[in-house]
């Protein structure tokens, strides 16, 4: 906590340099908005170097977890940078107005990305297991084998297939795939909720075989359960940075535009 | 299931970074052991190989590849059942790689696009180098974004010029704009003579592509204090006091005296109903800005004034005293076309015992106090109106001054009543006029030809005194300067000059282009224009206090100035205000923190007299007739 209060300290600090600079420009008649601009390119150069580090695992360019916290508050920074240097919220002109729509875009879609990265692992965390997003389906299939073959057992053993029907008819199309996504990614109890009313159902038509069965599929179903709610928080970790990303390489690109425009008519 | 089987040397695909993933574990089935290869094949797939068991060939495969295969070899030893590959799928990274690649090809496409397509170009939509709508004035620019962007319409390669060409957009601005001095100079105005000062620009204030209206920077106190000598914090903090004399730098054109005519002649009894109540009595506060100024003579002066001016006559031609005659009676009979009549025998004893006219003799050239010197020239002038009426005083009038001047000083001038005065005179009688001259103009009476003023702003009148102070500062010879000088101060003379002008018309002295001095009367009402940087809008501060008693809050009647004392020398720069000069304190009172502005715009102006180009007025003129030719 005492690391995120540094790098906002030094971010307002530099933003309150700049501004200060900016003033002393504008009062000396010349062109604060070169000052604001600077300062800005440079601070969105920092935000696209995160990526840089990200893609350059093996050399040692900082913790990628002070990269995140710098990344974090750099994209703040840039902001109130942006709203300096525009001096208005929503400017004039046609090509800055669909920069500021990217940049606003980029913002906000890395303000839900801070959000979800704050408050998403803590929720990993309460769910008691843990497992590699890419592992999911090996996961997944590995556990939908095992209650299917707990569930063919059951039927040679028991000679019932009452526990065989419920599953072809219910439980098979849990263990099939993740389920429960939406709710899921809102921290919902859905799946849980589903899974006990579909296993205490069966159970008073089951004999006590046929129960110590239905417990181990149950207990496979709540891990599938958990496995699920890791892949919908994990994907939504993921899947964000398919909206940020792509924004960002537009803000830059319409940024090194700016630029060109600026040199050609502002020099 | 190991969920805590993490290590990367126990599990067969699970890094993110690769380009692809298993496409059966994208469909929820049990992925392949070995990932898809870099190129995006399927790398799980595994044939099975027979393999000799207990006398049996079997085709046989490891449980992670799919197992043993059903059917066994065939008859040449090949085993028949392979997996089918699967297609392997993107992983998130390289499917976030493309759509970030297209965002970024599709920026680039829109922007090359924007350029190719211009709407300025006349087939585009959009314009992304578009920054943002003009002002209203300069929205009508007929030549487009080039008006004021010389590199735009260039190319790539203008372009790629202009980046390392150092542009100046204020040039295009000062194609129409014009000022009172230097375009790029700090108020336009060589006022730091004693050190270098920066070059402006017009976009250090004036930006454009902000909307309707065209955003023009607040100069701020900071601002100012970046270039000026003088750094104050605003200005009831450290403002430098008002000079001397503020604001009654300029000697007025009309000689009003505030002092006597409010504490003397508006209380006295005899003009007490025709005096104003108040000031807005004489100043017009409707029409107020800068200043407040006073109404026409004809409405606040006339009342009292009005008589005086047909009172003070001119007089043109006197007949002086003369020492002999000398005036050939055949010849002036003749001229006169009169009776014979033959001089008389007896001592010749003028019937003038006057001086002649300061006028006459200044146009006769001759010592006015010296009749043995006048004598004859006077007496051949005489001769000569006789003879020729006006035409002798036209010639002499005209020579005195570079443009002739005849026109106006003798415009009106009965040639008759000249004749017959001269022919009077000639005869050494005086002229007996056939009525008293009651109305304004020419007239001769007895001894003199003179004119009467017919009111305020005659023509006669006023060219007599432009006449008389013209030829007072133009001659060479020390006695015709005497002479020229004697005239000028009888015809500026508030109680004897003609039509009393100089009673109330200022005279000063004044250099012309050339470095020569001149006098010149004020006839309209001057503004001051001595102080084009600064402003003040008297309409502002007598809306919110008032138009009674608003003026003696900073206007402070000072009863003991010399006012008048002032006039009567020709130099306007020395002259005292009936009003001591106002402080800045006077204005503090109000102009301070927490109470009204005291922005350095609010008082002064940057640029020195702006205005357009004369080619903008003429186009600007010629625009209805366009307008009607295209109708």
């Amino acid at each position: 906590m005492k690391r995120v209060w540094g790098y906002i300290a030094i971010a307002i600090l530099f933003f309150v340099l700049i501004w200060v600079w900016t003033l002393q420009v504008d009062n000396s008649l010349n062109y604060p908005e070169f000052i604001s601009g600077g300062a800005l390119f440079f601070v969105i150069f920092i935000l696209c170097m995160f990526n840089v580090r990200k893609r350059l695992p093996f050399l040692p360019l900082w913790p990628a977890h002070k990269w995140f916290l710098l990344h974090s508050v750099a994209g703040f920074l840039a902001l109130f940078l942006f709203w300096l240097h525009a001096d208005v919220l929503w400017p004039k002109g046609l090509y800055v107005q669909i920069l500021t729509i990217l940049f606003y875009g980029t913002t906000l879609s890395g303000i839900l990305g801070l959000i979800m990265e704050k408050i998403y692992p803590n929720l990993l965390t309460r769910v008691g297991l843990e497992c590699i997003y890419e592992r999911i389906p090996r996961d997944l299939a590995e556990i939908r084998n095992k209650a299917e073959s707990l569930v063919l057992e059951c039927t040679e053993k028991t000679g019932s297939d009452t526990l065989a029907q419920h599953y072809i008819e219910t439980l098979g199309w849990f263990f099939q795939r993740p389920r429960f996504f939406i709710n899921n990614i809102f921290g919902g109890q859905n799946a849980q909720t589903w899974v006990m009313q579909q296993c205490s159902v069966l159970e008073r038509f089951l004999n006590e075989a046929e129960r110590g069965y239905l417990d181990q599929v149950y207990v496979l179903a709540e891990t599938k359960r958990k496995i699920d709610f890791h892949y919908s928080i994990q994907t939504m970790l993921k899947k964000w940075l398919l909206v940020h990303v792509p924004l960002a390489a537009a803000v830059m690109t319409m940024v090194i535009w700016h630029l060109i425009v600026i040199q050609v008519f502002f020099n | 299931m190991d969920t805590d089987k993490f290590n990367h040397d126990q599990s067969p695909y699970e890094r993110p970074n690769f380009p692809y993933r298993c496409g059966r574990g994208a469909l929820w089935r049990t992925p392949c052991h070995n990932g898809p290869k870099i190129d995006g094949s399927c790398g799980g797939t595994r044939d099975c190989e027979p393999f000799f068991k207990e006398d049996r060939w079997l085709c046989r495969r490891e449980k992670r590849f799919g197992g043993a295969c059903a059917e066994g070899p065939g008859p040449r030893g090949e085993c028949s059942w392979q997996r089918p590959p699967c297609a392997p799928r993107k992983t998130l990274r390289v499917i976030r790689g493309r759509i970030a690649f297209l965002a970024v090809v599709a920026i680039v496409a829109l922007l090359a696009s924007s350029q190719a397509l211009n709407p300025d170009g006349g087939s585009g939509f959009i314009s992304l180098s578009d920054a943002g709508p003009l002002s209203k004035a300069h929205k009508k620019f007929t030549e487009g974004c080039s008006s004021c962007h010389a590199v735009y319409g260039q190319g790539p390669v203008g372009w790629a010029k202009a980046v390392f060409t150092q542009l100046d957009i204020s040039e295009r601005c000062v194609t129409c704009h014009s000022f009172g001095g230097p375009d790029s100079m700090a108020h336009n105005n060589d006022l730091a003579k004693d050190r270098v000062v920066r070059k402006t620009e017009c976009i250090m204030c004036h930006r454009e592509h902000s909307g309707k209206k065209m955003s023009t920077r607040q100069s701020t106190s900071e601002q100012c204090n970046t270039c000026h000598k003088n750094k104050f914090e605003s200005f009831s903090r450290g403002h430098p006091e008002f000079p001397d004399g503020y604001p009654y730098f300029d000697r007025n054109a009309i000689k009003f005296d505030h002092g006597s005519h409010l504490k003397k002649h508006f209380e006295n009894p005899k003009f007490t109903e025709k005096a104003p109540t108040s000031c807005i009595g004489c100043h017009k506060v409707t029409l107020s800005d800068r200043e407040v100024r006073p109404q026409a003579y004809e409405t606040i002066c006339v009342d009292c004034h009005g008589s005086q001016i047909t009172k003070k006559d001119l007089v043109l031609v006197r007949l002086p005293e003369l020492v002999s005659d000398l005036i050939d009676r055949d010849a002036l009979v003749q001229a006169c076309n009169s009776l014979t009549e033959e001089k008389s025998d007896e001592e010749f004893l003028s019937v003038s015992t006057e001086m002649p006219a300061l006028v006459s003799a200044f146009l006769l050239n001759v010592p006015e106090d010296d009749p043995e010197i006048y004598n004859q020239p006077l007496q051949e002038f005489i001769f000569s109106m006789a003879e020729e009426s006006h035409f002798s005083i036209e010639d002499m009038v005209n020579s005195q001054t570079e443009k002739p001047m005849a026109d106006q000083l003798l415009e009106g001038l009965n040639p008759e009543v000249l004749k017959r005065a001269a022919c009077s005179w000639g005869l050494n009688l005086e002229y007996e006029p056939p009525a008293e001259a009651k109305f304004g103009g020419w007239y001769a009476d007895m001894l003199e030809v003179r004119y009467k003023p017919m009111g305020h702003r005659d023509p006669v009148a006023k060219s007599w005194v432009e006449f008389a102070l013209a030829v007072s500062t133009i001659q060479d010879d020390e006695d015709k300067m005497a002479r020229a000088i004697a005239m000028r101060d009888q015809v500026i003379s508030p109680k004897e000059g003609v039509g009393g002008c100089v009673k109330c018309h200022a005279v000063s002295e004044t250099t012309t282009i050339d470095g020569k001095k001149k006098l010149s009367i004020e006839w309209k009402y001057k503004k001051a224009n001595d102080r084009p940087h600064s402003n003040y809008s008297h309409t502002s501060h007598i809306e919110i206090m008032g138009n009674k008693s608003s003026c003696s809050n900073c206007h402070i009647l000072d009863a003991k100035a010399e006012y008048m004392t002032s006039f009567k020398g020709f130099d306007a720069s020395k002259w005292s205000s009936n009003f001591p000069s106002i402080k800045r304190q006077t204005c503090v009172q109000c102009h301070t923190e927490s109470q009204i502005n005291q922005d350095c715009q609010s008082c002064h102006v940057y640029h020195l007299n702006p205005g357009f180009k004369k080619k903008m007025v003429s186009v600007k003129r010629q625009m209805p007739e366009n307008k009607k030719t295209q109708k």
